[in-house]
């Protein structure tokens, strides 16, 4: 069976384009020409694939007509009508070939499939038309639309070309090779695709250039790629050549990661170490490549460093002095009322000295030039000036820190302090957001804050911090609202959205994390410790009971209108019923104290009491009994045993 | 070929670009931030009529001025503007031949287009393309405009910007712009050092606010005054004026980020209003 190549070729595209045309193709090839081996081949100037064993033809297929009704097909001596035999001839059938069938008359045709060469050229303009693209583009008058402009398009089944059907673009059996060394490319068959292009400068497998990258790579010695350039790199070159350069030593009084982001976020180097690095070129003569790429990063170097003397000189206090200049956000005030409110939060989460000194410079370094040119360094420059100001350690490793967890998964803010601050930033920001009703919507968290309220959890779950939402919501609201915050919403909920991220990050099933969010513990961490601890107990006995207990009342008591407002114990006459007032004027104050100290597991053995009483009372006692004072106060007794039970969580969201 | 000076350089590409059949016009009398802002790109580029164009465009940037102290940043550059309207298919072919005229052969060098999505606010301006890169020196910006005055465009024009002084000291070798040689014993230095030191008090500590408040008032006035009598063409030197008056102010630290947007958004309502009259305007007369 043959082979089909298509290449679209491109002016050069930008790497993700590369990456998300390549994860569409597979779906796009099966729907538009069929099934078989696909060999899916992205670069800078080609959007390409071979597929290997395509059938040869369409395959064929039954195609059933309705035409008129039999009334109007036939006239009453049983001829076909006029109607008849234009429905007929339409189908290229004769009248007497029509079926009758469910009053109507019906054409049959057999189609048979058309060869895969004729079905093609519409196919694979279709495909073209099928990839979609955030941000697409016109070049010409043709009406087309892609991320870059197409120049030609290369498809041939075996050695036949196709001529793809799309008016405007250069349609043939030729492709191009390397922009500057090689021309057009005589493709003569679908298999000698990759091999053509090879002989012609060009690596068209995407794999193949990441493994001869890295491999290159290794040769030249110990390279990082703290950013993560490299996926893009490879689709920055159609033929990879590692070469190496050298920058200065002079540089180095500057902070390392100052110097591995110019070199990685401007150029897309890779560090090397001390004074090197390594870089990839599409081509060229070696010599003259690196001595420029040295003369561009020792430019880029020498502007770092200026903006760094520059920052230096003003120094950390005199950033903060400047705060007060700066917007946080539109309706919420300057940098310098978000470091008051930080200090206060700090305050409340038990942070020490550090903690609250390290608020007061958080934000200093965004006055700073180098965050004004590096954003992804803030936290990190105002570390660096705090500490060439000579502010102690632990308040320069805390500023440095606070912007910890920044990735998921990313590890926490080192220092006790560090964690702090790093806490009271994110629920800063989720409250100044709540609170100006801008909550995120679907896709839509333009201040990442499902990632400032994950880093909550874990700042909690992993780090120990106690962290209170509802205190430190109100308290930094308060501050807001003193410092003429335009204040729209009520922010209250920031405490139901911080506790829904527990979900998807504890190891237990969601259940239990739901069961928990309802108990009545706020604090991040005990709400997780609760979660746990209702999970590893709820194979064991004394759960079990609980369990019972609280989703028997639960269920007769929790949807019946009519419970008295408030349990009256001289209206009990059954001897059951004495009984589980008697239990719960026992047990609920125990399990209170027992959560109240965050002892889940006595809470849960306290709870448990409940079993026995609550079953013998559902044998002996008739809930809905005849007088309404006696039912009401039943009703009442059942809502304060679920709800004894309750303080542990929604228990009745378990599935058992 | 040995390297170029400065001005033999720019020399070069008046001929390169007057040879393929553009109108080799000259710099703007008004201050702009770019070439684009030029008439000749932003009022030509819009409407069906084809236009091709390249000139010298002093680049004005208040707020990147070093005081002359730092030998990439400039609060004025210049800037080498092409427009081809429509984009030729080969347009990219033509550009690599306007390097190999300045004596950069593609093949010696790694030459890469890296993506840049362009995007003008105040002219209501996008397009994509490229920043092209010669041995990981950004030299040149390279777009296809795909909208002006906020409207999509009747014929897609390729805009070739060639950062003059990138460029040169990429020929000569240099890594302060100016060592540059911009004519045989004399420097860019010599040319333009002391005036950026001077442009760059005026730009950060001199420059009345009060004053320039005044006057993008006035101008942004004087503007819609002028759409009202049907003169787009003087109109658009006003918002050009807007403009630069804008940036003067934002250098001065005088605009908070609320501020900011609002006279950004003032400014390219004027831009599309001036685009719209033009196109009306050049219905009845075509240019």
């Amino acid at each position: 069976m043959p082979s089909l190549l298509f290449e679209i070729g491109c002016e050069e595209l930008p790497a993700v384009v590369c990456e998300t045309a390549a994860e569409q193709l597979p779906d796009l090839v099966r729907a538009h020409v069929g099934d078989g081996e696909l060999n899916v081949l992205v670069g800078p100037r080609r959007i390409a694939f071979v597929l290997h064993d395509v059938a040869e033809r369409e395959e064929d297929r039954v195609e059933r007509r309705r035409g008129p009704s039999e009334q109007i097909a036939f006239d009453p001596g049983g001829h076909p009508t006029q109607a008849a035999e234009g429905f007929a001839r339409s189908n290229g059938l004769a009248a007497g070939e029509l079926e009758r069938a469910e009053g109507f008359v019906w054409a049959t045709k057999r189609i048979e499939g058309r060869p895969t060469a004729e079905v093609l050229p519409d196919a694979l303009a279709a495909l073209v038309r099928g990839l979609a693209f955030p941000k697409t583009m016109r070049w010409d008058g043709s009406g087309l639309r892609f991320p870059r402009p197409i120049r030609w398009l290369c498809a041939k089944l075996d050695e036949t070309t196709i001529p793809v059907a799309l008016e405007g673009v250069r349609v043939g059996g030729s492709s191009s090779g390397h922009r500057f060394t090689s021309h057009e490319v005589e493709i003569r068959s679908a298999g000698d695709y990759a091999e053509a292009l090879r002989n012609a400068g060009v690596e068209p497998d995407q794999e193949v250039r990441r493994a001869e990258i890295l491999r290159a790579l290794e040769d030249v010695g110990e390279w990082s790629d703290p950013r993560g350039v490299l996926a893009e790199v490879v689709h920055l070159v159609e033929r990879p050549f590692v070469l190496t350069g050298r920058y200065d030593e002079r540089f180095l009084e500057l902070p390392l990661r100052v110097i591995e982001t110019v070199m990685q976020s401007h150029q897309r180097y890779f560090p090397l170490g001390p004074g090197r690095f390594a870089f990839v070129a599409n081509g060229g003569d070696p010599d003259l490549i690196v001595r420029g790429n040295e003369n561009v990063l020792s430019g880029r170097l020498d502007d770092a460093a200026f903006s760094y003397a520059r920052d230096v000189e003003l120094g950390i206090e005199g950033m903060a002095g400047r705060l007060d200049s700066v917007r946080f956000h539109a309706r919420a005030g300057t940098f310098a009322d978000k470091a008051e409110r930080l200090r206060a939060l700090c305050e409340l989460l038990g942070g020490g000295e550090p903690s609250r000194e390290a608020a007061r410079l958080a934000k200093a370094d965004q006055v700073s030039t180098m965050v004004h040119e590096f954003a992804e360094l803030e936290g990190f420059m105002g570390g660096v000036y705090a500490r060439q100001a000579g502010i102690p350690e632990a308040v320069a490793a805390a500023i440095e820190e606070h912007y910890l967890p920044d990735a998921a998964g990313g590890p926490l803010p080192r220092t006790a302090a560090g964690r702090v601050v790093s806490a009271a930033d994110k629920i800063d920001n989720l409250t100044v957001a709540f609170a100006l009703g801008e909550r995120p919507t679907g896709s839509r968290d333009p201040y990442g804050l499902r990632r400032a309220a994950i880093g909550l959890c874990r700042l909690a779950v992993e780090g120990g911090l106690e962290i209170e939402l509802p205190r430190l919501v109100q308290q930094a609201l308060t501050q807001l609202a003193a410092q003429s915050a335009e204040v729209t919403d009520d922010p209250s909920d920031v405490t139901g959205f911080v506790l829904e991220r527990l979900e998807g990050l504890l190891d237990v099933p969601v259940e239990f994390v739901r069961a928990a969010r309802a108990a009545s513990v706020e604090e991040l961490g005990a709400v997780a410790r609760l979660a746990r601890t209702l999970a590893t107990e709820v194979e064991d006995e004394s759960f079990a009971r609980a369990y019972t207990a609280y989703d028997r009342a639960n269920r007769l008591a929790g949807k019946a209108d009519g419970a008295a407002p408030a349990l009256d114990p001289k209206l009990a006459t059954d001897a059951a019923e004495l009984a589980l007032v008697e239990t719960l004027g026992a047990v609920a104050p125990r399990i209170e104290a027992a959560v109240a100290e965050r002892a889940f597991t006595k809470a849960l053995a306290a709870a448990s009491e409940f079993g026995p009483p609550v079953d013998r009372f559902f044998d002996e006692v008739l809930v809905m009994a005849e007088d309404e004072a006696v039912r009401a106060n039943r009703l009442r007794l059942l809502l304060d045993v679920r709800d004894a039970v309750g303080l542990l969580g929604d228990l009745s969201q378990i599935p058992r | 070929m040995s390297a170029p000076t400065y001005q033999e350089m720019i020399l070069r590409l008046e001929r390169f670009w007057a040879d393929y059949g553009c109108v080799i016009q000259q710099p703007y009398h008004t201050e702009v931030g770019a070439g684009t802002f030029n008439p000749a790109t932003f009022l030509r580029c819009l409407g069906p009529e084809p236009w091709k164009a390249a000139y010298v465009e002093p680049s004005l940037r208040p707020s990147d001025g070093r005081y002359g102290e730092n030998p990439y940043r400039f609060q004025q550059f210049w800037q080498y503007q092409v427009v081809l309207k429509p984009a030729p298919d080969d347009v990219l072919d033509v550009y690599f031949a306007s390097l190999e005229a300045l004596g950069i052969d593609p093949v010696d060098h790694d030459v890469r287009l890296v993506e840049d999505d362009w995007e003008g606010p105040t002219l209501g301006a996008w397009g994509l393309g490229w920043e092209v890169w010669i041995d990981g020196l950004e030299v040149t910006q390279f777009t296809y405009f795909q909208q002006l005055g906020g409207l999509d465009l009747d014929l897609i024009t390729a805009e070739i910007v060639y950062g003059t002084e990138r460029l040169a000291m990429y020929l000569q070798n240099r890594t302060s712009a100016f060592d540059l040689e911009w004519a045989p014993g004399v420097t860019w230095g010599d040319v333009y050092r002391e005036n950026e030191r001077q442009w760059s008090v005026y730009n950060f500590e001199e420059a009345d606010v009060t004053l320039l408040t005044r006057r993008f008032e006035e101008d942004e006035r004087e503007c819609e005054r002028l759409l009202e009598k049907g003169l787009p063409v003087p109109a658009y030197d006003l918002v050009l004026k807007c403009s630069h008056t804008f940036n003067l102010l934002d250098s001065r630290g005088a605009i908070s980020v609320t501020e900011r947007a609002s006279y950004i958004g003032r400014v390219r309502a004027l831009a599309r209003r001036v685009a719209l009259a033009y196109l009306e305007d050049r219905a009845v007369a075509p240019v």
